[in-house]
């Protein structure tokens, strides 16, 4: 794959899609370039499935184009373009076997000779046993592989897929996560991803573009995203994040230096998204696997130089690799603390006196003009 | 080996403990079969061994029947009466094939394109129901009369040169000619044709359609290769709920036809009814019978509707 091919792109200029008075998708620019595998990641009627169906052309948008390389192909019908999707669910023929729902696509575009194609794609798949079987006689991995098979076996410019692993059990998606990645690299197609467990988005995707009513919240790459949140809905959604409500006191060179309770946090600039003056507020985010736990009576022992702040242990499950520690603090009710189980602290139980302690650098500062509990999952939303 | 000896006893030891499954019950759901059984056994297999008695029998009105075996009469029903066969085969066909054109876009709409006026659509394909069967197809009798304005138009139009050329109708008119029994039949089996059309039509996936498209088949195409075959359970049982009772229907020939339009229900009831001629009657009806079951298992084998889902 050559870096100059760029047919492969996929430009979505000022698209929007609204229904009557409601907006599904706010107007958005958006570039995945050639044979990158991109993620849009939100919680169920974001906009992300709209956005998805009107590259594939099944959703017309009601303003905006997109373009698929230099081709504009806004008005084209989805059988016009060079485009194949993954069903959510996987949309197998019923009435055709295996082979058939792979060939369909290569016998509606007049190839004759199909045989070979197929049997190679289903080998890819690792279906070649299955091939004159029908859909319903196949496991939810097997459709879930033919359903891929299918739509690759045409060689689109761009793969859309739709939740496509959402009907899997636990086990089988993260196999089938592997599978995707290596066979996206094996093809070098374009892949445009959509889904709403972030988990997923993070291991498979080059880029992720986060959405939230509409709207992409963010662009990055995993790392980028995880580590640099630029809003509370990335900073909930993503993982777990403390965020912490502040007020900026002064500063000192490259950091920020801020209020919260009673103790003094320490800010880099560069990592704080909202405009900060003193005096204004921000929130301080640090995710709980960033964060030490050190027993009051050890307090000395904590080098200088990292934020902290000082709380009671509410609650301590132990997961295996890590114990998870719930505690409170004047600054926060609930403060996530993740610490591996290296060498355990017998004193680290509930009721205990402890500091929480990090490093500076791994602080972000966010607009505290949002939602503080934007992107958090709730209950219903997880069972939906 | 000292490891094995300290091993729990082997499971085996729990297995008498394993109660037998409980039993009660399990007769309930014959129970429950019963009453339908018992309605069928008399409303349906009686009837059927008489009149299969019936139809070896021989005698007179005055001497009264008796059972001689008399296998002949069902040659000579046969013999005398294929023309009302045929002609019943023929015109059932005909309406099936009409109700089935007519049909399929109406209950394709119905499942896709309907939205909110679904339900409306569907009440208006029932509605007719609630009238008698005898009246609607008497009020056909008005609407083919010779001066009605849809006659009219159709004399008009030349229409109906060409269909009397066909055979189809006479002169200037529709009424009492082959085409008015069909319209007949055609009109009062629809609904039977649009209901099972739509139950298939509406369970299938919407995002099947979707998926052809992406897949590069055109609407058309769409329609040959999906949706249609996916209705097949609906196109072979409608043509079936059709077929069925229009080769054995009178009602239609009797108002809408003439002496030349004469379908093997027409026979049965004069036989039945006028003639009095009970062991012939009685065999018209197996024969029909026989005909129809061996038609309709032909079709099944030929539609291949065993493998869809």
């Amino acid at each position: 794959m050559t870096t100059t091919d760029n047919s492969g792109d996929v430009r979505l200029s000022g698209i929007g899609k609204t229904y009557g008075s409601f907006t599904a998708v706010h107007p958005l620019d958006l570039t995945v370039p050639q044979g990158s595998f991109f993620a849009l990641l939100g919680a169920s009627g974001c906009g992300k499935t709209t956005t998805l169906r009107m590259i594939a052309g099944l959703e017309e948008p009601t303003q905006g184009t997109v373009h698929l390389g230099d081709q504009d192909v806004t008005h084209l019908p989805p059988y016009k373009r060079p485009v194949n999707t993954v069903f959510q669910s996987y949309a197998l023929f019923p009435h055709l076997d295996i082979f058939e729902n792979v060939a369909f696509g290569l016998r509606r575009r007049g190839i004759k000779s199909v045989k070979k194609q197929v049997e190679e794609m289903l080998e890819l798949v690792q279906l070649g046993e299955q091939a004159r079987k029908k859909p319903h006689q196949l496991s939810g991995g097997q459709q879930q592989r033919v359903a891929v098979a299918r739509a690759l076996i045409n060689h689109p410019k761009v793969l859309l897929l739709d939740e496509p692993l959402g009907a899997l059990d636990l086990k089988l998606r993260r196999q089938m996560q592997l599978e995707l990645k290596r066979i996206q690299t094996e093809v070098g197609i374009t892949f445009v991803h959509v889904t709403h467990d972030q988990e997923e988005a993070m291991t498979m995707a080059d880029t992720v573009a986060v959405m939230n009513a509409g709207r992409v919240e963010q662009l990055g790459s995993p790392a980028d995203l995880y580590e640099n949140p630029g809003t509370t809905f990335v900073a909930n959604f993503l993982g777990t994040s403390n965020l912490i409500e502040a007020e900026v006191d002064s500063t000192s060179g490259d950091d920020l230096v801020l209020k919260a309770g009673g103790g003094k946090l320490v800010l880099p600039r560069a990592r704080c998204s909202a405009p900060a003056t003193a005096g204004g507020k921000v929130l301080v985010g640090v995710r709980p696997e960033k964060i030490s736990l050190t027993h009051a009576d050890d307090a000395g022992e904590i080098p200088e130089g990292r934020n902290r702040l000082t709380g009671k242990i509410a609650d301590a499950s132990f997961i295996g690799v890590s114990t998870q520690y719930v505690v409170e603090s004047p600054v926060c009710d609930e403060l996530a603390v993740y610490v591996q189980n290296v060498e355990r602290d017998g004193r680290l139980v509930p009721g205990a006196d402890v500091v929480l302690h990090w490093s500076p650098a791994h602080t972000f500062g966010l607009d505290a003009a949002q939602d503080i509990d934007a992107g958090v999952e709730t209950l219903e939303e997880e069972a939906a | 080996m000292s490891t094995l000896t300290e091993a729990p006893p082997p499971l085996a030891s729990a297995a008498p403990a394993k109660k037998p499954p409980r039993r009660r019950g399990r007769l309930t759901p014959y129970w429950l079969l019963l009453p339908g059984i018992l309605w069928l056994v008399v409303f349906f297999a009686l009837p059927m061994v008489y009149q299969a008695s019936t139809s070896v029998q021989t005698g007179s009105l005055e001497e009264g029947y008796k059972v001689t075996w008399h296998l002949a009469t069902y040659w000579d029903a046969l013999a005398e009466y294929w023309p009302q066969f045929l002609r019943s085969v023929l015109y059932a066909a005909a309406a099936t094939v009409l109700c089935l054109l007519l049909g399929y876009p109406l209950a394709y709409l119905i499942a896709f394109r309907a939205g909110r006026w679904r339900n409306l659509i569907m009440i208006l394909v029932i509605a007719p129901f609630f009238t008698s069967f005898l009246i609607r197809t008497l009020a056909w009798k008005t609407i083919l009369a010779d001066n009605s304005p849809v006659v009219h138009t159709l004399n008009t139009l030349h229409v109906l040169d060409l269909t009397s050329a066909l055979g189809w109708t006479a002169g200037d008119r529709v009424l009492a000619t082959p085409l008015a029994v069909v319209c007949g039949l055609t009109y009062n089996f629809l609904p039977f044709m649009i209901l099972p059309l739509y139950t298939s039509l509406e369970r299938i996936d919407g995002r099947l359609h979707e998926a052809a498209g992406d897949l590069y088949a055109r609407p058309w195409t769409t329609f040959r290769k999906v949706t249609f075959p996916l209705s097949m359970p609906g196109v072979v049982s409608g043509t079936l709920l059709t077929f069925i009772p229009a080769a054995g229907d009178y009602v239609n020939a009797e108002l809408l036809g003439s002496t030349d339009t004469r379908m093997i229900g027409n026979v049965i009831q004069t036989q039945f009814l006028r003639i009095l001629d009970y062991p012939t009657a009685a065999a018209l009806s197996f024969i029909l019978m026989a005909a129809i079951l061996a038609m309709v298992t032909l079709y099944i084998r030929r539609s291949g509707t065993e493998d869809l889902v």
